[in-house]
Order: structure tokens, then C-alpha cells, then sequence
């Protein structure tokens, strides 16, 4: 037997040839009209659906003929899609056992972590919302759509579509597709808070520039040692505005792709050590030391983008040396191939866990992935450290633990916040660990990135 | 027994954990739409989550019936009687859950009606979104009977805890600077403590699922730390 598809064509072909034929006129003109009408109705009839109603227990077939069938290229077209894409099957509408997921393309199978064909509906989505525009597909016989949250560590704004697919008593097939609208939703509410917070942060150095301008202009006019004073105290006003723009604006970026997963790879050992010569001048002045604890190359190379990467060291050694009493040390340490549950988790024996005041807290922890190894990055100060309370806000923008010092050594507020961000966007984690008086450590982990393809034969032997 | 009795009893274990998992998600949404109230002042949204709240009542006591049917009828051992009592115990925790978002539901509407406290709504929002998160994550898990994923939400309770606690204090000190926010600050006290009460009822959810699957409870001391209890103060249920 033919597919239907090319009976359809090959009978339209027909179709289309005889009543050309006949509309060139002649005496042919009417039969053929009525030649070409009836082979239309053929065709039709040839193409149909069969019409047999088919039991439940036939679910499991149907999806044997989605996937391995005639239809193979079918299924193929449907994986090939970026967007997540299923069918759903339903007896009675009252069985909720019984609708089921007939056929899931690849994408819908890793969104949903389900299996290509057979999952119980419910165990792919329970939002009620969803589960109802479903069954009006699948009961209503009428194409319904739907956006939703699913909340969690990557929040992301679905459209949900369904429509109903050819249907037999006692068995309703739909079609649902899902589109991820979470770029549009995003850009317009980050416009909004990027106002809001930039407009908010800018007025104090701004306010200042004012005030030294207004004075500038009257009193101090001819008063050459005031002048002096208030250019330089103006150019640090103007130096902090400037630092400012720049992370908001660097946060702004990352957190427009944050849900694009980066590719490239990143040694975790060489990122450090460039960090760190780029602070040395920085910590010279302050007589601050480094304990470095890094495994040699190749061991923790982590899948990632290495400039955010480096951006992330670069702003926690930063936030370490500026807490660091002069001549203290800080203590960069890399650990790396450690399971999701041991990057999680920090030493036990810990002086920061046993304090009063003291605790630990993850400020962001990936997704619960099996079998994913992570390569740990730790920065350690010999600061004042902080109380347990202030953690749960760390990384909120511009947020300050309150009693420390301002001025010229506070950043802009926004370094923590663009670690978390890319911390978030490499499904990595951050916590920190903390006692008032016993320093801070500040750690992330990034995935690790899987073994090159083309590595040469010593990479290897070095690594095993 | 024929094949045809057999494949019967499974179906109706099957249902049962989908209308658990319906359950779930309907409450998932009440809480999601609770925090949400709180955070957008949204009266309207408040007034409907009060309104949903006896069709979740209505679910519990259904699966509950068809549970106990089920133990009476079909007699299950081993493995189907933890799945028929899990669903059951499953139930009652997500009823106490739909119970707490209709709670913060309630106070929301007290809250729209006063100046707000952004600072704080602020706060709320960020452990409501954390609670929403473990509570998704442990009924994907007993969805996909998925016990590591479990084990992984029970694992990190302490991270609300840890929440509450900061926003317990953050409240006492706005209180103390201006007491004409007391009344607003004792709600969004209250608000804390239904959330901290939900994350509990999550690290639940994962513990049912651990007996569920393996008939055993989890080892070990449930990782938390209270500065409350430490102080001897712990609230208890609220």
C-alpha cells in the first residue's frame, strides 16, 4: 500500500491535469469537469483515515507506527526541532492514568525528563493550567494555548499550545507544542530594574559631582588649594559612576544569555594563576600573600566561557584583598572531580561552622544532575568576616553588610551578583561559609568539561 | 488470578500517583500564586487562591477514599501497599501545604490594603522562590520516582531555614526602627513562617518518596539548624 501522502499527490496531479484539459475548452469542456470532480472524490476516498476505532490497549502500537514506522522521517522532522514538542493520548477523561505521552521529540524528552514514548502525562507536567488546556484538545476537540513560569534556579516563561489530532471514540490524540517565550519576557522586565537600580545608584556619586560644581562655581572660585581637593575628590566620584555603568552593564549581558549554556573549556589552574598575577600589584600594596592550592594543568578543566570565568576569580579575589588586613593572606584552592554532593558541601571540620555566628550557605545550587562531575574553585580571606543573618542576601544587588567601612574601598555592590549570574548560567554553585571574626570563603563550582575527542596520547597518560 | 484482574490493579496504582501528582501541582501553583500575591499586591490573585483552596481539600479527601478502597479491596503488600499508603500520607502533607499558600493568601489581602514594605516583600519573594524551587524539585522526583533527585532536596533543608531565620531578624530591626509598620511586619512574620512550614512539607514529600521506594526511612539526622531552637524559642507550628 501506498502512503497516503503520495496517493493525495499523485490524485490531486490527476486532478489538476483533467480539469486543465477540459477548461482549455472544446467539446470536452463538461465531461471533463465532471471526470476531474470524480477522480477528486477518489482520491479522497483513497487517502482517508481508516475509520476503525481502536482500543486502548492499541496506544502502545500507534506509537510503535510514530516512531519506528512508516512515519520514521516524520518522527525524524519532529526530534529535529528545537522547540519540545509531544502527543498526548487520552481514553476516558476521567482516567488520569490513562493519557499518556505517545511519541516526545528530543527536545521535549530532555525538557521533561521523560522517555520517547509512554510516560504518564502527569509525570511530564502537573501544571494545572496546562493539564487543562491539554484536555480541551483532547476533549473539547479545540486547539488551546497557555503560558506559564516554571519557576526554580532557571526561571523560564513557557507558551504552550495544544491541538487536537484525529480522534476515534474512546481514544483522543493531541499535539502539544511548547515555546520558550523567556527572551521577550526577560528583556522587558530587566529594562524596567536595570532603571530602577541604575538610576537609584548613580544619584549618590551624581549628587556630590553637583554639590562640588555648585561650590566650584561660587566660594571656592579663587581658592587654588580647595580647588584641587574637591577636582580630585570630583574624579573619584566620576571614577566610582564609571565602574558602576560598567558592571551594571556587564550584568545586564550576562543575564540576557543566562540561559544559553556556554560551550568553550577553562582550565580552572590557569585562570587562577592569571587572576592572580594580575592582582600582584594590588596585593604589594596591602602586603597581602597568596597560598595557592592548585592541581596541576588538564586536571580541572571546567566547560565554560573562560572570560566569565576569569571575571568570577577576578571578583572574589578582588572582594578577599579588600577585606584582608594588611599583611594577611588569602587562600585560593582548587579542587577538582568532586560529585555534585561533595562540591555542595564544605569541610566539616570547618573553625567557621563550630562559631556562634557563624554558617554557611549556598546562594546557588545547580539543577540535581546524576554522574556530573564539578570542579571546585575556593577563595578564602583572613577578614572581619560577616554574621550568619546578612548570607540569604549576599548576592542581592547592592546590597552591603551593614558596619562596613565605605568609601573608596567599597566596590560598586554588584560583584557578587555578576558571580551568581554566571555562576547560574554555567549550572554551577556558590556558597559561602562565614564567621564573624574567623574571614569568609567564598566558593563556586562550574560542570566539568567532558574529555576532548581529539586529545592527544600524553594528555591522557598525564591525566591518568 | 487472570491477567486481566492483574493489569487492572496496577492501573488503578497508577492513577493513584497521577492524582497525587495533580494534587501537587495544583498546590505547586497555590503556593507559586501565593508568593507571587505578596510580592505584586495583588488582591484579585489572593481572593482567587482562597477560592481554589477546597477543591485541593476535595482532592485529598478523594485519593484518601480510593486509597483506603484500595487497601480494603485488593489487600496490597510490599511495594503496592507503600505506594497506596505513600500517596495517602502524600496527600495529607500537600492539603497542610495548599492549607499554608491559602494562609499567606488571607494575610496578602491585609497587606494590599496598607502602605507597602518593598525591603521586606523583597525578602519574601526570594524564599518563596526557594521553597517553590525544592517543593517542584521533590514532586518531580516522586513523578519520575526519581530517589536521588529526592535525597537531594532533603539534603539542602537548611538553606530555608537559614532564610527564615534572616528574615525573622531583618523584621525585628524594622519593627524596632519604625513601629507604625508593626501591624504589616507581624503578617509578613507569619507569611515567613507558612513558607518555612511549606519547604518542610517538601523535604516530606522526599522522605515519603525514600519509603516509598525502598521501605525504609532516611538515615541520619534531617540536616537543619534553627538559631531558634537554639535559643530555646522554636515556634512550632503557626
Amino acid at each position: 500500500m501506498f502512503p497516503t501522502s503520495r496517493i493525495l499527490a499523485l490524485g490531486f496531479a490527476s486532478v489538476v491535469i483533467v480539469a486543465v484539459l477540459s477548461a482549455s475548452g472544446g467539446p470536452w469542456a463538461a465531461p471533463g469537469l465532471i471526470a476531474a470532480f470524480g477522480l477528486f472524490l477518489a482520491t479522497l476516498w483513497l487517502a482517508r483515515e481508516p475509520s476503525d476505532p481502536k482500543p486502548a490497549r492499541e496506544v502502545s502500537e500507534q506509537a510503535e507506527t510514530l516512531s519506528h514506522g512508516q512515519d520514521n522521517s516524520y518522527a525524524a522532522a519532529l526530534d529535529a526541532m528545537a522547540d519540545p514538542v509531544f502527543i498526548v493520548s487520552g481514553a476516558e477523561p476521567d482516567d488520569l492514568a490513562g493519557r499518556r505521552v505517545v511519541f516526545a521529540n528530543l527536545a521535549a524528552q530532555s525538557l521533561l525528563r521523560i522517555p520517547k514514548e509512554g510516560a504518564l502525562l502527569l509525570s511530564a507536567v502537573r501544571r494545572p493550567e496546562v493539564l487543562e488546556t491539554i484536555d480541551t484538545a483532547l476533549y473539547g476537540v479545540a486547539s488551546a494555548s497557555v503560558t506559564f513560569e516554571t519557576g526554580g534556579a532557571q526561571n523560564r516563561f513557557w507558551r504552550v499550545r495544544a491541538s487536537p489530532l484525529a480522534s476515534s471514540p474512546g481514544q483522543s490524540l493531541g499535539l502539544v507544542e511548547m515555546r520558550d517565550e523567556t527572551d521577550a519576557r526577560r528583556n522587558e522586565r530587566m529594562r524596567a530594574d536595570f532603571m530602577a537600580n541604575a538610576s537609584h545608584e548613580l544619584r549618590t556619586p551624581l549628587a556630590s559631582l553637583t554639590g562640588f560644581i555648585e561650590t566650584l562655581r561660587g566660594h571656592a572660585r579663587e581658592d587654588e588649594n580647595a580647588r584641587d581637593r574637591f577636582l580630585s575628590i570630583m574624579a573619584v566620584q566620576a571614577d566610582r559612576m564609571s565602574r558602576l555603568i560598567d558592571d551594571l552593564m556587564s550584568l545586564t549581558r550576562i543575564e540576557s544569555n543566562e540561559h544559553i549554556r556556554p560551550q568553550g573549556r577553562c582550565d580552572l589552574s590557569l585562570a587562577v594563576n592569571d587572576v592572580v598575577d594580575a592582582v600582584a600589584m594590588m596585593a604589594l600594596e596591602k602586603k597581602v600573600t597568596f597560598a595557592l592550592d592548585l592541581p596541576p594543568r588538564d586536571l580541572a578543566v571546567a566547560l565554560g566561557d573562560r572570560d566569565q570565568i576569569l571575571q568570577v576569580i577576578q571578583n572574589l579575589i578582588d572582594n578577599a584583598l579588600k577585606y584582608t588586613p594588611i599583611g594577611g593572606e588569602v587562600v585560593v584552592r582548587v579542587r577538582s572531580g568532586l560529585k555534585l554532593e561533595a562540591a555542595a558541601a564544605s569541610d566539616v571540620h570547618s573553625p567557621r561552622l563550630a562559631a556562634l555566628e557563624g554558617g554557611r550557605l549556598s546562594l546557588v545550587s545547580p539543577d540535581h544532575t546524576a554522574d556530573e562531575i564539578f570542579h571546585r574553585i575556593e577563595v578564602g580571606d583572613s577578614g572581619p568576616g560577616m554574621e550568619r543573618r546578612h548570607l540569604p542576601r549576599l548576592s542581592e544587588r547592592f546590597y552591603r553588610v551593614e558596619g562596613q567601612k565605605s568609601g573608596e574601598k567599597s566596590g560598586t555592590g554588584l560583584g557578587l551578583a555578576i558571580v551568581k549570574h554566571i555562576v547560574n548560567r554555567h549550572r554551577g554553585g556558590l556558597w559561602v561559609e562565614t564567621a564573624p571574626s574567623a574571614g569568609s570563603v567564598f566558593a563556586v563550582y562550574f560542570p566539568a568539561a567532558p574529555a576532548k575527542a581529539d586529545a592527544s596520547p600524553v594528555t591522557v597518560t598525564k591525566a591518568s | 488470578m487472570s491477567e486481566h484482574t492483574l493489569k487492572f490493579y496496577g492501573d488503578e496504582l497508577a492513577q493513584l500517583k497521577a492524582e497525587v501528582s495533580r494534587m501537587g501541582g495544583m498546590v505547586e501553583a497555590q503556593v507559586e500564586d501565593a508568593v507571587a500575591c505578596i510580592t505584586r499586591r495583588d488582591a484579585d490573585l489572593a481572593q482567587s487562591i482562597v477560592g481554589r483552596d477546597p477543591k485541593i481539600d476535595e482532592m485529598q479527601r478523594d485519593i484518601e477514599k480510593k486509597a483506603i478502597k484500595m487497601i480494603a479491596l485488593r489487600q496490597p503488600v510490599a511495594q503496592d501497599l507503600r505506594r497506596t499508603v505513600a500517596a495517602l500520607k502524600l496527600a495529607w502533607n500537600l492539603e497542610r501545604t495548599g492549607d499554608q499558600a491559602k494562609n499567606i493568601a488571607k494575610r496578602a489581602l491585609i497587606l494590599a490594603e496598607v502602605e507597602p514594605i518593598t525591603p521586606m516583600t523583597r525578602a519574601i519573594d526570594r524564599m518563596g522562590r526557594l521553597v517553590v524551587a525544592r517543593l517542584k524539585e521533590s514532586l518531580d522526583a516522586y513523578a519520575a520516582s526519581d530517589l536521588e533527585r529526592g535525597l537531594a532536596v532533603w539534603r539542602a533543608d537548611d538553606d530555608v531555614d537559614e532564610h527564615y531565620n534572616s528574615l525573622f531578624r531583618e523584621l525585628l530591626t524594622y519593627m524596632m526602627s519604625d513601629p507604625r509598620t508593626i501591624g504589616a511586619c507581624a503578617h509578613l512574620l507569619f507569611i515567613g513562617k507558612n513558607l518555612e512550614r511549606i519547604g518542610d512539607h517538601a523535604t516530606n514529600v522526599s522522605e515519603i518518596l525514600h519509603y516509598e521506594v525502598t521501605g525504609e526511612e532516611i538515615d541520619g539526622e534531617r540536616p537543619r539548624w534553627s538559631s531558634l531552637e537554639a535559643e530555646g524559642l522554636d515556634g512550632g507550628d503557626v
